[in-house]
């Protein structure tokens, strides 16, 4: 029978490049890497922060039967090719609307607490998010009511203040049609 | 007497998809003693129930309303040092994953003799015979030789009784176990809920369960909640919950369990899966699922009823349901049916509804 210690299994790191003897010689390197994120934070003024972020509202039709959900996507792009922050009112870092509508909701859905936080974005970095409408509104905690055939915009914004002057918003039209094809 | 009441409850967790609302407008409230069960498959919101009541929701989870007054006092406004005095002292909690819930370079003695000395001022020796007593209690064999050992060197079950020791070792007024035998096999599943059980009677400890195991809810608990998407949708007596569902999604939990001896070729399932809590579905939240439902399950949300009158259930409501059968909104009905077979399952209720696989 092989016995585990002819198998290898536990050989011991011998070889050349396996470290035996601790080198004192060299001298500690100080910050070889730094936090981009908080550095860009710092350095970066505010305004050119904005303008690096796009936000991006898309549908797969621009036209809906009754009743359909309807799929939508936000995507949020950092053009430049180092971190951006964006700080926020609050926890809540984006929302979505329908005509302005958040949530697609008349009674507010959360009250997030009053403290600042901030939205991250990598390098060149998309984020995307999948979200639905259902054509309904919220009117009260516990009811909703179907949305009139029309044509209804949904925007995404992030949760900064103007966020359509900064250019942090994005939206899409779609026509809600009795008579088009599911 | 009540020990625990949770009122409106509400938790959410801040992320970048959105916000996830992992408790929404929760109450119920446990008495003394009392071994209260919480159901519901992953993602209901149970676990973090828990988690809530000890304060232990971390960044980016915050409790954004309600209230949780234990013996009287409100948990959510106490400051840190009071709220230390309470964990793991008054209240206890078993976590979920033993092996990960104990310190791997500790050995598990010490880690429930710490316990006791700090909130029962035992002296090193005496928290040491205490400890070694709470490990013969909850059946760790040879308890003086194990103080020493380290969690590696117990197995899953002796890690599991090993951490009901450790919340049982201050003996605590109420003891929050989170699925406490999901890990183990079944053999250990019913040792260890027969201790659990015999310990809450010796210590006259009431006890929270968290599980999806319905089996583990009828062997254990004297009432049950339902939980569904953060929301509870049934408050009842175990025995009605199991002879007596009003909501489709207990009935949908009930009829998915295998039994011996039954002749259905497939396993009854409840189709798809939890909604994304971010983005609840609108009306009812198991909408979407239930074969019940009917155009105005889209449009209104059910609050939790007695489902006999029909008018909004209080903390003193026996059975309550969240489903606007009670409210009178659905037309069609719940055409479920739950019969007894006495002789074949000893008594094991049997479902027989809308197939939820349609």
């Amino acid at each position: 029978m092989r016995r585990i210690y002819e198998s290898g299994a536990i050989r011991r790191d011998e070889g050349p490049f396996s470290p035996s003897e601790k080198d004192t010689e060299r001298r500690i390197e100080a910050m070889r890497s730094i936090n981009s994120t908080k550095l860009s934070r710092l350095i970066l003024p505010n305004g050119l922060s904005r303008r690096a972020i796009s936000i991006d509202v898309s549908t797969p039709r621009d036209e809906y039967p009754l009743d359909a959900a309807i799929p939508f996507r936000v995507t949020m792009r950092n053009s430049m090719p180092f971190p951006i922050t964006i700080p926020t009112r609050s926890p809540l870092l984006w929302t979505w609307d329908v005509d302005g509508v958040t949530d697609a909701s008349h009674v507010p859905l959360h009250d997030p607490p009053d403290e600042p936080d901030s939205l991250v974005f990598d390098r060149g970095e998309r984020k995307q998010f999948t979200k639905q409408w259902q054509q309904l509104f919220r009117v009260s905690d516990s009811e909703w009511e179907p949305a009139e055939p029309g044509e209804y915009t949904i925007g995404a914004e992030l949760n900064v203040e103007n966020a359509v002057e900064k250019g942090l918003r994005g939206e899409t039209t779609v026509r809600l049609d009795p008579d088009t094809e599911a | 007497m009540t020990l625990l009441e949770v009122n409106d409850l509400t938790v959410k967790f801040y992320t970048q998809e959105g916000v996830v609302t992992a408790v929404d407008d929760l109450s119920y409230s446990i008495e003394r003693g009392e071994k209260f069960g919480v159901v519901g498959e992953s993602g209901a919101g149970k676990s973090v129930t828990a988690l809530s009541l000890m304060r232990l929701i971390d960044s980016p989870g915050r409790i954004e309303s309600g209230e949780i007054l234990f013996k009287g006092e409100n948990l959510l406004e106490m400051d840190e040092s009071e709220m230390q005095r309470i964990r793991g002292n008054e209240v206890a909690m078993v976590f979920q994953d033993a092996q990960t819930a104990l310190n791997p370079v500790y050995p598990v003695g010490e880690q429930i003799a710490e316990a006791i000395r700090h909130h029962l001022d035992y002296d090193d020796q005496e928290a040491r015979e205490r400890t070694i007593q709470l490990l013969d209690k909850v059946g760790i064999p040879e308890a003086e030789a194990r103080y020493d050992d380290y969690p590696h060197e117990f197995s899953g079950g002796m890690q599991q009784r090993a951490i009901i020791a450790m919340a049982l070792s201050c003996d605590p007024d109420l003891l929050l176990c989170d699925e406490p035998t999901t890990a183990l096999d079944v053999t250990i599943e019913a040792q260890i809920l027969d201790e659990l059980k015999a310990l809450a009677d010796d210590f006259d400890t009431a006890i929270q369960l968290i599980t999806h195991d319905l089996g583990v809810v009828a062997q254990v608990c004297d009432r049950v909640m339902v939980m569904y998407a953060g929301t509870p949708v049934e408050k009842a007596p175990v025995e009605e919950l199991y002879y007596d569902p009003k909501h489709p999604y207990t009935v949908g939990l009930m009829s998915s369990i295998p039994r011996v001896g039954d002749d259905r070729e497939r396993l009854q399932t409840i189709p798809g899966t939890m909604p994304d809590l971010v983005e609840l579905p609108p009306g009812c939240s198991f909408h979407p699922r239930c074969p019940y439902a009917e155009e105005c399950c889209a449009r209104k949300e059910p609050a939790l009823l007695d489902p006999e009158t029909g008018v909004a259930a209080t903390s003193d409501t026996e059975h309550a349901a969240a489903c606007l059968e009670y409210t009178g909104d659905l037309t069609g009905g719940l055409d479920y049916e739950v019969t007894v077979d006495d002789a074949a399952t000893e008594d094991e209720p049997q479902y027989a509804g809308r197939d939820h696989n349609v």
